[in-house]
């Protein structure tokens, strides 16, 4: 358990084959960090506040950021969103969406419910490297959260 | 003359002594003037005229031809007095007289004064009043008066005042003409008439000369033929009138017309008297008591001369005063005359007088027009009813004891009818309306004047509104027929209405359900499209990715050939992915509902580059943008529409020596045209037209990759704006693409 609370980036994305160019890219960035990949809007819940298979955890978890795919099965990634950013102690945890999707209405709905960035997976997968390359030096590296 | 009576006592006495002066050689101033007047030629104004050859004792001829006589001594006397020189011709009364109507002669020494002859001639004062008679042999017994002349035969001198007096009067049917009164005594005398029409002092001095004593005057009193007898000229030569008026009364005031008088008229009355008894006594008896008064006369005479010049110049004056004031009447009267003649011949209606028989008296030129006729003449003296008013309207005679305009005139009434018809000259008619008014003279009816006017205008005026009535009548009566059975129409079409609203609200509810299924699509579609997007592309990032996993990790293991097959997949798959790129945009700017705004598309073309161009392409590349002008659009759409031209002139020029890209915009009435100016590849004019094209290529793929949707989109965009998009290009010379916005929505 204490790997779980050791979590510093939180994945959510059901496909298996992203969610693994995705550890590479950060593999290749040299981002090892504890890195937890969890495949739906459930379960992305369920561990950040702590129901379900993560009842057991008895502290919030605060991953230092959440990479929230828009388009997951039972909950998607905009309610998933939505509740983050409505919970105290969540709120302040920065969430990047990374999605296939452009479309303007995913891009200003995430924006209206206070996400912190919005990238467009990439197919070239060199430039899906210099995303998490940019965004990993940004959120974890640059960005300083404040101490609860 | 009625001095004569008056004076005869005088006269007698007068003679009596100038005889006794003239045996005794006693000359008087006044004799002498007697003997001067002779035509001499001189210096003076020298006048022609004419005179009669027997009209004794006024104008006669000679025992030498040579023209004598009262009138013209006197005329001689006056002309002198006046300063005039006379020349005289003879000629018959007739001819002379008609010579100096034509201005042949300028004056006659005898003319009687008649209004008939004061139409041509102009007159001086009278200086003889001269009565009239009517001759009859002496075995005439039936004429006691003028009156039982009426039967009789007349015989006059033509052209005479008695000629002129006997036709005005009317006094006989049956008139002869002479040409001299000689020549009508000689016809009495023969039988040939019953009576002579002449001035009685001539006439009885031609009878002694003619040595008739057949004929004698009668004691019938003529009281319109006492005649004035003056000199006459010509009407007009107002000139010679009044130098002869002064001669006159020069020699009326100076008693030469006293003495020529005496010397004309003395012996006439003598021989009444018996002038052998009269010589003889005064020779005998008187002589010597006469010697002694001639001395005293003398100065009697003279003293009376003088008394009578100064009455008589008295009486000129008078004279010329009542002349005066004659002239002007007769000038107002001519004027007044006139100007009712002018009114009457300037009136529109018809107008004519009738006396109490139904005789045309006078009539107006516009009724002589409107009956057709030239001139008064063939009206006037003719009986109307018979003339113009003899046939009813419906062709039936019109008796003249039926005529209105007769029996209301003759019973004093005035009438107006409207219903009858007049009757032209040509025997045509014509409807008319007319006025008859009685004329009253004295409370008698004289005759009626009757003004008429044609109404075949306003006949025909009102038979036409009468058609025109039935016309209508009928018109409306059709119409409200087409009225009604239009109502009947109009029910049956409202019937018809109410079904087809019916039918429209059954159709409405079936376009309701169509467009809730059409709404229900579109999110299908919209789902579909969000599927695609997220979908479609996981696998292409796994294809990329897990290929570049085994080129990074199983690199030894693979031959060069195995290395290009995995970068073919790679490139593929990104291929792919910026396919369903293009196709997701082209959706959303098909279904994207436009949002306008006020955009800036200077801003935008800027951004664009910014956005398109790599860091290299920004060193690279020269690229100007020159005052675009603001226009109301979506700014989303155009936002795609300079990403793609901007990408499009950046990819072709990727491989020119100039990259030139220039953006300029012109201002075009209606619409704003902006210009992508670029120094590339540029492309065959001839392919223009699949440019725009969906999927259109003009370039292979390992020239310029591309998926031939981004031209598409932009002409969808700009088509959806309402404007227009064009290229111009040369292969090799660069390309030029324009499009055009309405600057009206």
């Amino acid at each position: 358990m204490d790997e779980i609370n050791q979590v510093e980036i939180l994945i959510v994305e059901d496909n298996p084959s992203d969610a693994e160019i995705a550890l590479r890219a950060f593999k290749k960035n040299k981002l090892t960090n504890k890195i937890l990949v969890v495949e739906d809007g459930e379960e992305a819940l369920d561990y950040l506040f702590c129901k379900g298979q993560y009842a057991t955890n008895n502290k919030v978890s605060r991953p230092k950021i959440i990479l929230l795919d828009l388009k997951l099965p039972k909950i998607n990634g905009l309610e998933v969103l939505k509740e983050i950013k409505s919970h105290p102690e969540t709120k302040i945890i920065p969430v990047i969406v990374l999605t296939s999707s452009k479309e303007e209405s995913d891009i200003i709905e995430s924006y209206q419910l206070g996400v912190n960035s919005y990238i467009v997976k990439p197919v070239d997968f060199e430039k899906f490297v210099e995303a998490v390359r940019d965004l990993g030096f940004y959120w974890l590296l640059l960005n300083q959260l404040p101490r609860l | 003359m009625s001095t004569n009576k008056d004076n005869l006592q005088f006269r007698i006495i007068t003679l009596a002594l100038l005889m006794v002066a003239h045996l005794i050689a006693f000359s008087s101033p006044d004799t002498l003037v007697a003997h001067n007047y002779s035509i001499s030629y001189s210096t003076f104004d020298t006048i022609l005229i004419g005179s009669e050859p027997d009209y004794p004792p006024y104008c006669i001829v000679d025992e030498d031809g040579q023209p004598d006589g009262f009138s013209i001594e006197l005329f001689m006397a006056a002309a002198k007095a006046a300063g005039l020189q006379v020349k005289i011709k003879i000629g018959i009364w007739e001819v002379i007289k008609n010579e100096l109507a034509d201005g042949k002669i300028d004056a006659l020494p005898l003319v009687g004064r008649t209004p008939e002859r004061e139409e041509i001639f102009g007159f001086t004062l009278p200086y003889l009043k001269l009565h009239g008679a009517v001759f009859v042999r002496k075995d005439t017994k039936d004429i006691h008066s003028l009156r039982d002349l009426t039967e009789k035969k007349l015989i006059i001198m033509k052209g005479d005042n008695a000629d002129e007096y006997a036709r005005r009067m009317n006094l006989s049917e049956d008139i002869i003409n002479t040409n001299t009164f000689e020549e009508a005594f000689q016809m009495l005398a023969n039988g040939e008439g019953d009576a002579v029409i002449t001035q009685r002092v001539m006439g009885l001095r031609l009878l002694e000369n003619m040595e008739n004593n057949t004929i004698k005057p009668l004691d019938i009193n003529l009281p319109d033929f006492r005649q004035d007898f003056c000199f006459a000229v010509k009407k007009g030569n107002q000139e010679l009138l009044n130098q002869l008026n002064e001669g006159l009364s020069v020699v009326i005031a100076n008693d030469t017309y006293q003495h020529i008088y005496f010397k004309w008229f003395g012996p006439a009355i003598k021989a009444e008297l018996s002038t052998e008894d009269i010589v003889r006594v005064a020779l005998f008896i008187f002589f010597p008591l006469v010697i002694i008064m001639v001395v005293l006369w003398v100065l009697v005479l003279r003293k009376e001369v003088k008394r009578r010049t100064r009455r008589l110049r008295n009486e000129i004056t008078n004279h010329k005063n009542t002349w005066h004031e004659l002239t002007l009447k007769q000038e107002k009267l001519a004027a007044s005359e006139d100007q009712i003649r002018l009114l009457l011949d300037s009136t529109a209606e018809g107008i004519y007088g009738i006396d109490n028989k139904g005789d045309c008296t006078l009539i107006n030129k516009s009724a002589i027009e409107l009956l057709g006729y030239e001139n008064d003449s063939e009206i006037i003296g003719k009986n109307m009813h018979i003339l113009i008013h003899h046939t009813k309207a419906d062709g039936s005679r019109y008796p003249i004891d039926d005529c209105a305009i007769y029996n209301s005139f003759i019973a004093g009434k005035r009438t107006h009818v409207d219903t009858e018809v007049l009757w032209r000259k040509d025997g045509s008619s014509f409807p008319v309306e007319y006025y008859s008014y009685p004329i009253q003279q004295d409370e008698q009816v004289v005759g009626a004047v009757i003004t008429f006017w044609d109404i075949s205008d306003k006949k025909r005026t009102e038979k036409e509104l009468l058609k025109l009535t039935e016309e209508l009548e009928l018109t409306v009566e059709k119409r409200t027929a087409e009225l009604n059975e239009k109502v009947l129409k109009l029910d049956k079409s409202q019937q018809a209405m109410l079904y087809m609203v019916e039918d429209l609200n059954r159709i409405t509810a079936e376009l309701k359900n169509e467009r809730r299924k059409l709404e229900l699509s579109n999110k299908e579609l919209e789902a579909f499209t969000y599927s695609v997007s997220h979908d479609l592309r996981a696998p292409m990032r796994a294809i990329n990715g897990f290929s570049n996993f085994l080129l990074e990790d199983y690199a030894d293991k693979l031959d060069q050939e195995g290395r290009r097959y995995l970068d073919t997949i790679k490139k593929n798959a990104i291929k792919m992915d910026k396919l369903i790129t293009d196709l997701l945009s082209l959706s959303r700017v098909t279904k994207a509902d436009l949002v306008y705004t006020t955009v800036d598309m200077q801003q935008m073309a800027k951004r664009a580059f910014e956005d398109m161009a790599t860091t290299n392409e920004k060193q690279e590349f020269i690229f100007e943008v020159k005052n675009l002008p603001s226009i109301k659009g979506d700014a989303t759409l155009l936002t795609q529409v300079w990403q793609n031209l901007v990408g499009n002139a950046l990819k072709y020029c990727s491989k020119a020596s100039v990259k030139n890209v220039e953006i300029t915009a012109k201002d075009a009435k209606d619409e704003i045209v902006y210009k992508i100016n670029d120094s590339g590849a540029g492309f065959n004019e001839k392919y223009k037209d699949k440019l725009f094209g969906m999927f259109q290529r003009l370039h292979r793929d390992n020239e310029f990759e591309g998926t031939g949707v981004g031209l598409a989109i932009v002409k969808r965009i700009i088509t959806r704006h309402g404007g227009r998009v064009w290229a111009e290009g040369e292969v090799g010379q660069g390309a030029r693409f324009y499009f055009a916005l309405p600057k009206q929505l």
